[in-house]
């Protein structure tokens, strides 16, 4: 199948070896005999919804799957998110799109598993033990929420969280009115102080629909 | 009629004046139902002479000599119009309902055709695009002109697709408090990277404040780049087009100015009907016209509208208003 040989052709500089499934089940056994790198998963498979395979490996690996999926579909996405996708590309992308996507990924798996007690990002450094943030000499004032979200982001930098999972993350086990309205504005308080042009950030990006992901790390 | 006037005459002295009327009656409404309202009208006039003529004494002269045989023949002559008027109306409606129907299936059709085929067509523009861009990639130029004219009809297809949505009324929308400097950030970032990009100046009213509004984010964002984009197209190379947001009362209020040449009046509404170009649009701008009628369609499903103004100075203004969360 043609979309089959774009994502083998856009992947094969980067990778050793591609297998390629043509169902669910075949691409569920595969994970597991192979034990790759990455998954790419195309939610156009004819035996099971992508959301179910997703969580399916999930259960019981922790291997990065990016997914392929159409447009119009913000809640699909958010779905797969929440459900343990690491990324996704929307049809129609180019092979040069899937790789940078690909390769981001890779770079992260790689970076997450030594954590560190700093981030740098632009003039910024977070010092995660002392819970401070400072830009050159100065501390930059932020409300305990507000140092929670940037804490969330910044160690996921990179990667897409969902307004869910940021939620879960800085407010778990509390109880407010509106989530959403709540999560949007501390965001943008947030970009107050740390952004230069709010309407083109450099740090806390917007992924419309689905929710915020990091960049700017040094 | 002239058949039943000859037999009534024949009977002249054995029938009453109400068995003529009846059937005098009965032949204006055949008529009016087989002929319509015109012959209908022609039938009752021509009848109220017959039997004034033939039927009320003195016979065979429109002498009326009892003056309530004038009632009769008045009352015969409103019933006689109202009934073929009434029979009109009720065919005219019957037609109306049948035509209704037609279309209305025509229409659930067309919709339904649109929305699977823009979907089918999806699939494999995605393979296309992919294919090209290897081959463009390769250095073979016609594969990037493959890849650009794919992606344009990619963006037909979704064009139609929401177009065939929005008429049928099942848009599916996410609406939710969303900030206004997402709303503009996302939309100043799809023009990142563009050569024309420095002429689109991005900027809040007031900067200080949090504007939260409840729309859908991935559609307003197409809503307010399709703007821009005309924005740009319609002025000037080198001219500004200024984007800015702000709140106004109950409102979140995002404005687009260029300084192109404006809409003419009589063009200004137009604007926004489904495959319309403007007159002062280049030759080949690559568009069918849908953007404008799809922004107004989603702006309005959104509980929001769109609103056109002459820029002082020249140009135009498109005004998007969503409902503002209530803080």
């Amino acid at each position: 199948m043609p979309i089959r040989r774009v994502v083998r052709h856009a992947l094969e500089p980067d990778f050793d070896r591609i297998v390629e499934a043509t169902s669910a089940r075949d691409g569920i056994d595969l994970v597991a005999a192979e034990l790759p790198s990455l998954v790419v998963l195309d939610l156009g498979l004819p035996d099971a919804p992508g959301l179910d395979v997703c969580r399916e490996l999930r259960a019981w690996s922790a291997v990065p799957i990016l997914v392929l999926s159409a447009r119009h579909a913000d809640h699909e996405k958010v779905a797969l998110l929440d459900a343990g996708a690491d990324d996704y590309v929307t049809k129609p992308f180019s092979p040069a799109e899937l790789r940078a996507r690909v390769r981001a990924i890779m770079r992260r798996v790689v970076a997450g598993t030594a954590p560190s007690a700093r981030i740098e990002f632009g003039p910024f450094l977070m010092d995660l033990s002392a819970r401070t943030l400072s830009r050159g000499s100065e501390i930059v004032h932020l409300t305990p929420i507000e140092w929670e979200l940037l804490r969330t982001l910044a160690t996921n930098a990179g990667r897409t969280l969902t307004h869910t999972q940021i939620f879960n993350a800085v407010w778990s086990g509390r109880k407010y009115g509106d989530a959403q309205q709540y999560l949007r504005t501390h965001v943008a308080n947030l970009r107050r102080k740390i952004e230069n042009d709010l309407l083109d950030p450099q740090y806390i990006m917007t992924e419309p629909g689905i929710g915020y992901r990091f960049a700017g790390l040094r | 009629m002239a058949i039943a006037v000859a037999v009534l005459a024949f009977f002249r002295a054995r029938v009453d004046r109400t068995h003529v009327v009846l059937v005098l009656l009965l032949v204006i409404l055949g008529a009016s139902a087989a002929g319509g309202r015109t012959l209908g009208v022609l039938l009752s006039i021509t009848a109220f002479f017959v039997f004034d003529w033939g039927f009320l004494p003195p016979f065979d002269t429109l002498v009326v000599r009892d003056p309530l045989d004038w009632l009769a023949l008045v009352a015969f002559l409103v019933t006689s119009l109202v009934a073929a008027q009434l029979l009109y109306t009720a065919r005219a409606r019957r037609d109306a309902v049948e035509r209704a129907q037609v279309l209305r299936e025509a229409a659930v059709l067309k919709d339904a055709l649109i929305a699977t085929v823009s979907h089918d067509l999806r699939t494999p523009l995605t393979s296309i695009i992919g294919l090209a861009h290897e081959l463009a990639h390769s250095g073979d130029e016609q594969a990037l002109m493959i890849e650009e004219e794919a992606q344009r009809l990619n963006h037909l297809v979704t064009d139609l697709l929401d177009v065939a949505r929005l008429s049928a009324g099942g848009f599916p929308l996410d609406i939710r408090p969303n900030a206004l400097d997402d709303l503009l950030g996302v939309v100043v970032r799809q023009f990142a990277g563009r050569s024309d990009r420095h002429r689109l100046h991005a900027s809040l009213d007031h900067p200080d404040d949090v504007v939260i509004g409840r729309f859908d984010m991935t559609q307003t964002v197409r809503i307010v780049t399709n703007l821009v984009e005309n924005a740009l197209k319609y002025s000037p190379v080198d001219a500004a087009v200024q984007l800015a947001g702000g709140r106004d009362g109950n409102s979140v209020v995002i404005r687009v100015e260029d300084s192109g040449p404006g809409l003419p009046p009589e063009e200004a509404e137009r604007a926004f009907e489904p495959f319309t170009r403007m007159s002062s649009a280049p030759p080949d701008t690559g568009s069918v016209g849908l953007g404008l009628s799809i922004a107004r369609g989603l702006a309005t499903a959104e509980g929001g509208g769109i609103q056109y103004r002459h820029r002082p100075g020249g140009g135009s203004v498109f005004i998007l208003s969503l409902p503002a969360e209530q803080s």
